[in-house]
């Protein structure tokens, strides 16, 4: 294991600004705005900022003031040893709960920021229950190393994920995920259920359709859910078709053009969450962690076709074997979609749900305190998950 | 009125060109990843380098000017204004040829109509054989003609500006050949002018859908095979069309931006959907520098896909078939093929021809077979001809 620090060479900086000062811009469709995709407007104001004004140093400054990094190696059954780059803040009192954080894409350890202070801090309420947070990059993703040989899976990063913990002395855990976190914290509560994984939380649901179902008997908010969800696959997965199919032809782009990275990325953080006011600093940042990437880019597209090709992706009717450990919901209105209560048994043993009003798909980014407040019940004294972990249950002693 | 056009790229363009190929950043690749998940990282390399040294564009654009007699003029287009549309215009070398209006796809262009060109307008030799007066048009948005600049511009403005270019060239009544997207204009041309104006139509991919007592018991091994192509299509090559289909604005920042991002995006098709096509380095550059010199830049192309799925043309909707004679030339390669019982959903069928080698890219990987198709289907004896009055292919 060694302390890390965000570090980007001087080259690298001055090769991007580079890049983006030759950037090449398309023309756009008159009224065209959101429907076409990102709107050059945006974009070219988000370029030119990052050309001039943006201060990566600043902001790596600021995260690695803020969370605390290491690497450290460990080895994946078939793929030999990978430098895994993680986030580690153990509870600033008490005996912290164990907590995995797993992003997925286009998301990064970044999106750990705000709830990290708020999970370890506990708020200052001792009647709230305090944890100790391990956000890692996934292979392929932030300062990780990428697999070097296909197929690296769910399987693959429910593994290394696991041992992270392991080697971090957390034989029990829970965890929290959502996108590609949700699916691989589900891997890890199938696999690891039960002697480790103690509970899993997401905030993306997707499983199913049942063999039987009863279509008049969903609420509206149901019905709206799976609605957002048939709205996705016919308009908003255009992104999700390549990256399955043909990611290396993608990642010529996104690795040579960071105005490309930049609007394939913005995209998404716009469309997916619910009125987040973005600031073009916090975008800029996001989207810096995948440009200066470990792995680049490209890399992190492949877990898209690794999973499809597992027979693991989105359109998968069902799974064999459901986790039984007990599982967490939180519901955001502007999360891609979601699936009535009828077909949960398809997920896991949920135990907790909660409903929200606001907030979308980069739950911990868009609203910490509704995440970590969730988390807090689900897991304090007199929560469904109270005490799952043995000797550590995020009080004092 | 037609301006005699040469394609000139600028100076500063060809240099910016490399500039940008210079400062090329590559991702890495998974050890035997091979074609599964995209072009190659080898292959890429090395045309990029190619691209950057040693690949002359000036060359080649001497070649294509001095090939292919081109042309723009000024397009009316009803609620998009006028439209300056670049294509290439060749009459027959002797006789009275049959006009046909060749009409592209994606990720082609007018440079498809290439290597028939000389074939159509020379005929054989043979005085059976019927020649054609060719026009190969640069759809709008691609090549070098004008870009629609308001949203909307769908499958009825490509058919509007395609029927009118021919009608400008003095040609009331015409043939058309289409591939790719090409296959879906001319369908429309066929439909909405034809009898009056379009008089016949060959293309080389079809698609319909089923017809209502459909029996799949009754489909030839052939046809099976065909439709688990598109099936496998379908789930492991659309991604392109779903994307631009859907989010092409977002897309065509990273196309607009990186020559090589395009050059990977493009090649890609050019090696999938041929039938072992020994594509050559230069031939494939020639093929991308369009896109990347176009007029509308490369990010415009893509919203064909857009409007069309937008504007109730989508793949698979339902609509009348055109009823003017139809002709189809059927290569092994090509992405879909249809069973003989869902030809009537296309139109009327009159001459078929079946390959055993080719793929989607027809008229540049096999011209002459497509060429054979056309003087068949138009020729003496071939069951269109004489289709367009006074001007039978011969003299």
């Amino acid at each position: 294991m060694s302390s890390y620090k965000i570090d980007i060479p001087p080259t690298a900086l001055s090769t991007l600004k580079s890049r983006l000062e030759n950037a090449v811009f398309p023309d756009e469709l008159e009224d065209s705005e959101w429907a076409y995709g990102a709107p050059l407007a945006d974009i070219k104001r988000l370029v030119a900022r990052w050309r001039d004004g943006f201060d990566w140093r600043h902001e790596e400054q600021k995260l690695n003031a803020e969370l605390p990094q290491f690497t450290r190696d460990i080895e994946v059954d078939g793929f030999g040893t990978l430098n895994i780059h993680y986030v580690h803040k153990k509870s600033e009192r008490g005996l912290g709960i164990p907590l995995l954080f797993v992003h997925g894409w286009p998301g990064s350890f970044l999106e750990s920021r705000k709830i990290v202070p708020l999970l370890t801090a506990g708020s200052g309420d001792a009647r709230l229950p305090v944890f100790d947070v391990v956000a890692l990059s996934l292979p392929g993703f932030g300062f990780s190393e990428g697999p070097k040989k296909t197929g690296f899976s769910f399987t693959q990063y429910a593994e290394v994920s696991h041992k992270l913990m392991l080697a971090l002395g957390y034989t029990e855990y829970v965890t929290q995920g959502g996108d590609w976190g949700a699916s691989i914290t589900k891997e890890i509560a199938r696999r690891y259920g039960g002697e480790h994984s103690k509970a899993w939380h997401i905030n993306l649901i997707l499983a199913g359709p049942p063999e039987t179902q009863d279509p008049s008997s969903y609420t509206a908010i149901e019905k709206d859910g799976l609605a957002r969800l048939q709205e996705y696959k016919r308009s908003g997965n255009g992104y999700y078709r390549i990256q399955a199919t043909k990611p290396q032809t993608l990642g010529y782009s996104l690795a040579d053009s960071p105005v490309g990275l930049l609007a394939w990325i913005y995209e998404k953080l716009v469309n997916w969450t619910d009125a987040y006011l973005w600031t073009d600093d916090e975008v800029l940042t996001w989207v810096s962690i995948y440009w200066f990437s470990r792995a680049g880019p490209a890399a992190s597209l492949r877990i898209y076709y690794e999973v499809e090709r597992a027979g693991q992706g989105i359109g998968r009717t069902s799974d064999s074997h459901i986790p039984t450990t007990p599982l967490g919901f939180s519901h955001f209105p502007k999360e891609l979609g979601r699936i009535p209560k009828a077909w949960y048994h398809l997920v896991g043993n949920v135990v907790f749900e909660v409903e929200h009003d606001s907030g979308g798909h980069f739950a911990a980014h868009e609203k910490p305190e509704l995440l970590v407040g969730d988390l807090q019940k689900m897991f304090g004294k007199s929560g469904p998950a109270f005490g799952v972990v043995l000797g550590r249950n995020g009080y004092d002693g | 009125m037609s301006n005699s056009f040469k394609i000139a790229v600028s100076s500063t363009a060809l240099s910016a060109l490399k500039s940008r190929i210079e400062s090329a950043t590559f991702p890495d690749e998974l050890d035997d990843a091979g074609w599964a998940y995209g072009v190659p990282l080898a292959d890429m390399k090395r045309l990029v380098a190619r691209w950057r040294d040693g690949f002359d564009w000036r060359q080649e654009e001497q070649k294509l000017n001095n090939e292919l007699p081109q042309f723009t003029r000024d397009i009316e287009v009803d609620g998009f204004g006028s439209l300056n549309v670049h294509y290439v215009y060749k009459k027959s070398d002797r006789g009275t040829g049959i006009p046909l209006l060749f009409v592209h796809g994606w990720p082609g262009s007018f440079l498809e109509s290439r290597k028939i060109i000389p074939l159509l307008t020379k005929g054989s030799g043979d005085s059976q054989c019927p020649v054609f007066d060719v026009v190969a048009i640069s759809l709008p948005g691609f090549g070098f003609s004008e870009a629609p600049k308001k949203k909307g511009f769908s499958l009825s403005q490509y058919v509007e500006v395609s029927h009118k270019l021919m009608i400008a060239l003095g040609y009331t009544e015409y043939v058309t050949q289409g591939g790719d997207l090409g296959s879906r204009v001319t369908a429309g041309i066929a439909r909405r002018y034809g009898g009056m104006h379009s008089k016949a139509w060959h293309t080389n991919v079809l698609f319909s859908m089923p017809p209502e007592n459909d029996d799949p018991s009754s489909y030839t091994a052939s046809e099976k095979e065909g439709l688990a192509r598109w099936q496998e299509f379908q789930r492991s090559g659309s991604g392109y069309f779903q994307l631009h289909s859907t989010k092409p604005q977002t897309l065509g920042y990273s196309l607009a931006d990186s020559p090589v991002g395009l050059l990977a995006w493009i090649y890609e098709k050019l090696v999938s959907w041929s039938d072992n096509y020994p594509w050559t380095d230069d031939e494939v550059l020639t093929w991308v520098s369009i896109y990347w010199f176009s007029r509308a830049g490369p990010a415009a192309s893509i919203r064909f896909y857009y409007e069309v799925a937008h504007s109730g043309q989508a793949l698979g909707t339902k609509s009348s078939p055109p009823t003017i004679p139809m002709g189809c030339s059927l290569f092994p390669k090509e992405l879909i093929r249809i069973p003989k019982s869902w030809y009537p959903g296309v139109g009327d069928v009159v001459f078929e021809a079946e390959h055993d080698k080719g793929g989607h890219f027809a008229a540049h990987e096999q011209p002459e077979l497509l060429v054979g198709d056309l003087r068949k289907m138009f020729g003496k004896g071939g069951p269109v001809y004489g289709v367009v009055t006074g001007r039978d292919g011969y003299n």
